[in-house]
């Protein structure tokens, strides 16, 4: 039951389900396409922020961690052949991301705010162990997001090693942006109709 | 006056790179991915830059790469400037402006990722503009991809614009009710979920009533007619094998490379 916060312990769903049943295949492209939409928005309102994860956790929360892995996966296939190739390579972190999404989920780590936090610091340190080697090997340790580099060209120009200056601007950059990323699908959770969410943990 | 009817003519014509499968294409271009991860002479990869963009100006240039290109841009100068300022192994100077001094070391290193992030945008490139969503969904499910696969790559990019087009119409509809741009992060974040949420559940019910309309057409059904594919497609069996046996063999050059520094 669902009352102030999230309860989503003992949900019987299996956690690590292969099998695709339609729901989750139509779930998936929805949560890429939301990815998309709210990555696209965060850009137009020029937030700090990416927001290109929202969908994934989403369908972790709602499916579980393969459902949310494979729309982590899809979106960045997607958003590498369309926009930026270099982005392909960056699906590791986002299957990383859906996974952890939907095991912090299903124990009950999205249940209250407080938990909610706790969360999004080790989705963040996820993210930036996984993406760190990737920004070393392709853009020299750089992230692209110009605060983020200053503090990296900052870091470097002190003699600090590559990898601590790479993680350390990859790591802000992602705590606050998966900070608040996992407040507004927490809340957004919260708002989605109990037949929705029904609908998709019944049809796994 | 003389009428040409040159639809059915652009149909009819089958272009070179028609002939190639898509999983050749998409081999193509992390074959040069690898060799320019291999082979790190600036010469060398600035040969595959320029071959890979030559194989993308005989088939099309799409405005998908210029984008791409573009997108990358910022980051290929932010990157010159901080390796050629601050690289750990710069020793040779370049030049000097105002005390600053550029360094050679970093430059080099800087130009050479340039090069490979050019190489990936322009094969990747080459296959996005010789390639349609059917093709490549049918070509998919006919070498044995299973078609849940493939109709969750392919269903995002035809579900994408249906997204986009709520999206607008929600900011509209909040925009006549009076909801403004914010000024600050704290207010645009919380902006965005009047805008959001029934974004977000409109999307999850129309999912819900496509995942409800494909079981009714027997979507789960193991008996399945295989869509066949657009073009017929020279030597692809032949091709995959070949640029999977380079590909892998390039891993492996760079594996010692990387696994030597330490013995």
């Amino acid at each position: 039951m669902k009352e102030n916060g999230i309860e989503n312990k003992g949900n019987r769903f299996n956690m690590w389900k292969i099998h695709l049943s339609v729901a989750t295949v139509t779930l998936i492209p929805a949560a890429v396409g939301i990815n998309y939409v709210a990555k696209a928005f965060a850009e137009g309102l020029k937030l700090p922020l990416w927001l290109g994860s929202l969908g994934t956790y989403l369908a972790s929360m709602l499916a579980g961690p393969t459902a949310g892995a494979i729309s982590g996966f899809i979106n960045n296939i997607i958003y590498g052949l369309t926009l930026s190739p270099v982005s392909t390579v960056y699906s590791i972190t986002s299957i990383a991301i859906g996974i952890v999404v939907g095991v912090l989920f299903n124990r009950g780590w999205f249940s209250n705010a407080k938990r909610v936090f706790v969360s999004a610091i080790l989705i963040a340190l996820t993210s930036a162990i996984i993406s760190t080697p990737l920004n070393v090997i392709f853009w020299g340790g750089q992230t692209g997001i110009p605060w983020g580099d200053a503090l990296f060209a900052t870091m470097i120009g002190n003699h600090i090693n590559i990898w601590i200056a790479s993680f350390t601007d990859e790591f802000v950059l992602d705590i606050l942006d998966k900070v608040v990323v996992a407040y507004i699908a927490f809340f957004i959770y919260r708002q989605l109709p109990q037949r929705m969410i029904n609908y998709f943990k019944d049809n796994q | 006056m003389e009428i040409r009817d040159n639809s059915l003519s652009n149909i009819a014509k089958i272009r070179w790179y028609n002939l190639i499968d898509p999983v050749t294409k998409l081999l193509v271009a992390l074959f040069l991915t690898m060799l320019s991860f291999v082979f790190t002479n600036l010469y060398f990869e600035v040969s595959l830059v320029l071959i890979s963009f030559v194989l993308l100006l005989l088939s099309r240039l799409s405005s998908a790469t210029i984008n791409a290109v573009y997108f990358c841009l910022f980051l290929i100068v932010t990157m010159i400037l901080i390796q050629g300022l601050f690289y750990s192994g710069n020793v040779h100077p370049l030049f000097s402006i105002m005390n600053i001094t550029f360094y050679r070391e970093g430059a080099l290193y800087a130009v050479t990722m340039s090069a490979r992030i050019l190489i990936i945008i322009f094969a990747i490139g080459f296959f996005m503009s010789t390639t349609t969503i059917s093709e490549n969904a049918k070509y998919l499910e006919a070498i044995g991809l299973p078609y849940k696969l493939v109709y969750l790559l392919m269903s995002v990019c035809y579900i994408l614009p249906q997204i986009q087009q709520n999206m607008k119409k929600i900011q509209f509809a909040e925009r006549a009710r009076g909801i403004n741009p914010q000024k600050t992060v704290a207010q645009k974040v919380r902006s965005i979920l009047p805008i959001l949420i029934p974004l977000i559940i409109k999307t999850f019910d129309q999912s819900i009533n496509r995942s409800i309309t494909l079981q009714l057409r027997g979507f789960d059904s193991p008996e399945r007619t295989l869509a066949t594919p657009k073009y017929h497609y020279v030597r692809a069996r032949f091709n995959h094998y070949l640029l999977s046996f380079l590909t892998i063999f390039l891993i492996g050059c760079k594996l010692w490379q990387i696994f030597s520094r330490f013995l």
